[in-house]
C-alpha cells in the first residue's frame, strides 16, 4: 500500500509551517508554527514543573462512578491547539501560546512532537505508517537535532520512511521550474528572506558551504515597520501594523534608481495611490500611498535609510559570500542566485539585485585587468533566478523531489532505523544530485 | 483533541475559501486521507468548476454493499462520471451555488464527508437489515424462530486496508461490527493491548458508560466470523475488536453519529497510541532533565585537574 501513497512534505519554519503532499504545486496547509497549551500543562515542556501525572482511572482504585471522566483520566496532554486555532485559543483565557521553533531550529521537542501529531492526524489526515515523510531543516542544523527528529518520527509515529533535506537545497530545486534554468544543478546561492531574518546561503553540488553563510537582520518585518513609520510621519489616519503590511504586500516594488523614481513621481501624479482600509467598526478610511511604494524594499539595497547598525547592502553581502566560498565553485554561485521566501516577491527585486551584483563583479574584473597590465578577462556571468514558486520555495522543492520515483530509495526506512539507530539520519544520500534523473 | 474529525480538513478549508467568493484560481491537488483514501481536487474545464474525485481501496466491496445508492442520495445532482483512476467524482460549479449561507456550509460539509459517506454504505445496509430482522423476529418466540432469522444476515467484509478489515453482521437483536487489527511494531502492540483492555474495562466499571456498545477484544477470530474466507489462523498477529451495537444505538436519530464514530475507530485507536507515546516521551525528557540536574549538582566544585610541568609532562601518581 505504501507504494502508492504520496509522500508527505512538511516544512516547519520559525513563523509558518507548510504542510502538504508531494506532487502538488502548493502546500495544503500553511499556518503559524504555534501551539497553545493549557497554562498549567504548557509550562511542562521546557521549564517549570514535571508534567502532570496521568491519574489512574478512579474506577480502577476504589471504584465509584465519576461524572467527569476526562478530568480523571489525565487527558490534559491532548488539550492543545496548533496553527491558527492556537492563536485564537491563546487570545482567550486558559491557554498560553508557545512557538516550538526558534531561529529555524526546534527548541521545544515536547511541543514539536505534539505539533506534528496534530498536523498529521488532524490536518493532513494520514496514517504515518503508510507514508514517507520529507522534512526540512535549516542550514547548520546540529546533527543531534536531526536525530531527535528521527526519534520522534520513527518511534512515535512509525512513519514508513524519512528524508530530511536542507531548506536552501530545496529552494534551489524549486528554481528548476523557471524557464531560465536549463541545467538542473544543485550549485547556487540561495537568498532566503522570510519574516524575521534574511540568509544568504551558498550551496555547492547540494552541500551547504556553512562557513560562508551570512545573515542580514533585515527582512519582511522590518519592511513592514518601515512602511508603518513612513505612514506615521505623514500622519495618515490609519497606520496600524496590519495596514502597513497590506500596503507592503500590495503596492511595493523595487525601483532601478530612487533619485529618478522620486522625480518620476513628481512628474506623474497618478503614481500616488489611495488605499482603503475597512476598520472593524465598518467605517472605511482612505490613506494615501506615495514614495513608500519603492522606498520600502529599498532598505535591502540601501539599509542606511532604515537601520543605523547594519549598513551593508544586500548585493554586497551576496558578493562577499560568494567571494568567501572556494574559488572553484564561485562561477556556479554567481550564475545561479535563487530567491526564496515571501520578502523576495517584490516586482523587479531580482532584476535590481542582478544589476547591482553585476556592477560589483565588473568593477572588480576591470580593476584586476588594470593591475595585471593587459590581460583580458573572459567575463563572469551573473544571473538572479526568479520563479513562480518563490513564496514557498523550500516546500515546493520538497514536493518536486518527493514525487520522483527514486525518492523512496533515498529515504531511511523504519527497518533501517530499527537496525542502526538514530545516528542513521546523520547522513542522507543527496536527493536530486548527480546520478538521479 | 480527543476525537478525530470525520471530515477532510483540506476539502473543507479549500471549499470554504472558494465559496466565499474569492477570485477563482485553478486547483490541482492530490490529497490523502486515512486508510489509503486519495482525493483529487482539480479544475479541469474552467476555474469555476471544481472536480472532486475519490479513490477508495475497497470501493468494489462498498459498491456491492450499496455505496452507489448512498452516494447518489447524498450528492445526487453533483455526480459526474468518475475521473480515470478514481472511483467516484463530484463536480461543483462555483457560479451555481446555493444562495443561502447555511445551505452553502451544508454543502461544504457534505463534500468534506465524502469518505465517510462512501464508507457508510455497509453500515446503513446492516442497520436496515437489522430493522427488517427485528420486525420479523418479533413475530416469533426465540424457540420457534426459523433458521434465517436466528442466524442473522451474512457477514459483510470490507477490506479497507491491506491487512485489516471491518466485518459487519446484522442480527435480529444487534449489529456486530468487528475490526481486525495488525501491529507491525512490538511497542504498538503493547500499547494497543492496554488501550483496548481499558476500552473493555471502562464500560464494565463506569456507570455512565453502561449505555455504550459492548466492546470485546480477543486474539483469535470471534465466532461470528466462522466461515469467513481470508482470515489468518495464526495466533497473535491479528487482534479482533468487536463492537456490539444494541437496538438503542440503532435508532434513526443515533444512526448517523454512530456510523461516523465507528468508522474512525481504527484511526482514533492509532492516534491515541501515538499520543500516548508522545506523552510518555514528554515525561522521559523531563526525567532526563531532572537526572542531569542531579548529576550536575554532584560534580565536585574544584575538581582535581591533571597537573603539568612547563614542558607538558605529567607526574604519574604511584599506586
Amino acid at each position: 500500500m505504501a507504494s502508492q501513497t504520496p509522500a508527505v512534505v512538511m516544512d516547519n519554519g520559525t513563523g509558518y509551517s507548510k504542510l502538504g503532499f508531494a506532487g502538488n504545486d502548493s502546500p495544503s496547509f500553511v499556518f503559524p508554527t504555534a501551539i497553545a497549551t493549557k497554562a498549567g500543562a504548557g509550562s511542562a515542556g521546557s521549564s517549570g514543573g514535571r508534567p502532570p501525572v496521568a491519574n489512574k482511572p478512579s474506577f480502577l482504585g476504589a471504584g465509584g462512578g465519576s461524572s467527569n471522566l476526562a478530568a480523571k483520566r489525565g487527558t490534559e496532554d491532548l488539550d492543545f491547539f496548533i496553527g491558527d486555532e492556537a492563536l485564537a485559543a491563546g487570545s482567550g483565557p486558559g491557554y498560553g501560546v508557545n512557538y516550538p521553533i526558534r531561529h529555524g531550529q526546534i527548541e521545544n521537542w515536547d511541543h514539536m512532537e505534539r505539533f506534528w501529531s496534530n498536523s498529521i492526524f488532524k490536518y493532513l489526515r494520514v496514517e504515518p505508517e503508510d507514508h514517507y515523510f520529507l522534512l526540512t531543516e535549516p542550514p547548520l542544523n546540529p546533527p543531534e537535532n536531526r536525530e531527535n527528529t528521527a526519534e520522534i518520527m520513527f518511534e512515535s509515529f512509525n512513519c514508513a520512511g524519512l528524508y530530511i533535506a536542507v531548506q536552501a537545497v530545496l529552494a534551489l530545486a524549486a528554481s528548476w521550474t523557471s524557464s531560465k534554468v536549463t541545467d538542473r544543478s544543485l550549485t547556487g546561492t540561495v537568498i532566503d528572506s522570510g519574516d524575521g531574518v534574511t540568509h544568504v546561503i551558498p550551496v555547492a553540488e547540494g552541500y551547504v558551504i556553512g562557513s560562508s553563510i551570512k545573515s542580514i537582520p533585515i527582512a519582511g518585518r522590518d519592511i513592514t515597520y518601515f512602511v508603518q513609520s513612513l505612514l506615521r510621519d505623514r500622519g495618515e489616519p490609519d497606520s496600524s501594523l496590519k495596514t502597513a503590511e497590506k500596503v507592503k504586500e500590495e503596492y511595493c516594488y523595487v525601483s532601478p534608481d530612487i533619485v529618478k523614481e522620486f522625480a518620476r513621481y513628481d512628474r506623474e501624479p497618478d503614481r500616488f495611490l489611495k488605499h482603503t482600509v475597512t476598520a472593524p467598526n465598518g467605517r472605511s478610511i482612505n490613506i494615501d500611498i506615495g514614495y513608500e511604494r519603492f522606498l520600502a524594499p529599498e532598505i535591502f539595497f540601501n539599509p542606511e535609510i532604515y537601520s543605523s547598525d547594519f549598513l551593508t547592502p544586500l548585493p554586497n553581502v551576496v558578493d562577499g559570500v560568494i567571494q568567501s566560498s572556494p574559488i572553484d565553485v564561485r562561477r556556479g554561485l554567481y550564475k545561479n542566485i535563487v530567491l526564496s521566501g515571501g520578502s523576495t516577491l517584490y516586482k523587479d527585486f531580482g532584476r535590481r539585485l542582478q544589476r547591482d551584483i553585476r556592477h560589483l563583479v565588473d568593477a572588480r574584473i576591470r580593476a584586476s585587468e588594470a593591475r595585471s597590465g593587459g590581460a583580458r578577462s573572459g567575463g563572469l556571468d551573473v544571473a538572479v533566478v526568479t520563479h513562480k514558486r518563490q513564496r514557498h520555495g523550500p516546500w515546493f522543492g520538497g514536493s518536486l523531489l518527493g514525487q520522483t520515483p527514486e525518492f523512496r530509495s533515498y529515504c531511511h526506512t523504519k527497518a533501517e532505523y530499527d537496525e542502526i539507530g538514530p545516528s542513521i539520519v546523520r547522513r542522507f544520500a543527496l536527493l536530486g544530485g548527480p546520478g538521479s534523473s | 483533541m480527543l476525537l478525530l474529525d470525520y471530515q477532510n480538513a483540506l476539502i473543507q478549508s479549500l471549499l470554504t475559501e472558494r465559496f466565499s467568493g474569492a477570485t477563482p484560481v485553478s486547483i490541482d491537488q492530490v490529497v490523502s486521507d486515512f486508510d489509503g483514501v486519495t482525493f483529487h481536487l482539480s479544475t479541469p474545464e474552467s476555474k469555476t468548476k471544481i472536480l472532486i474525485s475519490i479513490n477508495v481501496k475497497c470501493y468494489k466491496e462498498l459498491v456491492q454493499y450499496g455505496a452507489q445508492e448512498v452516494l447518489e442520495r447524498e450528492y445526487g445532482p453533483y455526480i459526474v462520471s468518475p475521473e480515470p483512476g478514481y472511483d467516484f467524482s463530484v463536480q461543483i460549479d462555483l457560479e451555481n451555488l446555493p444562495a443561502e449561507e447555511e445551505a452553502r456550509n451544508d454543502l461544504i460539509m457534505k463534500l468534506a464527508l465524502l469518505k465517510r459517506n462512501a464508507m457508510a454504505a455497509p453500515f446503513e445496509r446492516a442497520f436496515d437489515e437489522f430493522n427488517k430482522l427485528a420486525e420479523e423476529a418479533s413475530r416469533y418466540t426465540s424457540e420457534s424462530a426459523p433458521q434465517g432469522i436466528k442466524e442473522g444476515g451474512e457477514v459483510m467484509a470490507i477490506h479497507y486496508r491491506e491487512e485489516e478489515a471491518i466485518y459487519i453482521k446484522a442480527n435480529w437483536d444487534r449489529v456486530t461490527v468487528i475490526f481486525s487489527t495488525v501491529f507491525r511494531e512490538e511497542t504498538d502492540r503493547i500499547f494497543g493491548k492496554v488501550f483496548l483492555q481499558e476500552f473493555v474495562d471502562a464500560r464494565r466499571r463506569v456507570l455512565t458508560l453502561q449505555n455504550a456498545p459492548q466492546v470485546l477484544f480477543r486474539n483469535d477470530p470471534p465466532l461470528e466470523l466462522a466461515g469467513v474466507p481470508g482470515l489468518s489462523a495464526t495466533e497473535g498477529e491479528v487482534s479482533y475488536v468487536t463492537f456490539v451495537l444494541f437496538p438503542r444505538h440503532l435508532t434513526p436519530q443515533r444512526r448517523y453519529e454512530n456510523i461516523s464514530h465507528i468508522q474512525t475507530f481504527r484511526d482514533y485507536f492509532h492516534y491515541h497510541i501515538k499520543a500516548s507515546k508522545a506523552y510518555i516521551h514528554t515525561r522521559m525528557r523531563k526525567r532526563t532533565a531532572d537526572f542531569l540536574q542531579v548529576l550536575n549538582r554532584a560534580r565536585p566544585e574544584n575538581e582535581e585537574r591533571e597537573r603539568k610541568t612547563a614542558s607538558g609532562r605529567t607526574f604519574r601518581v604511584q599506586a
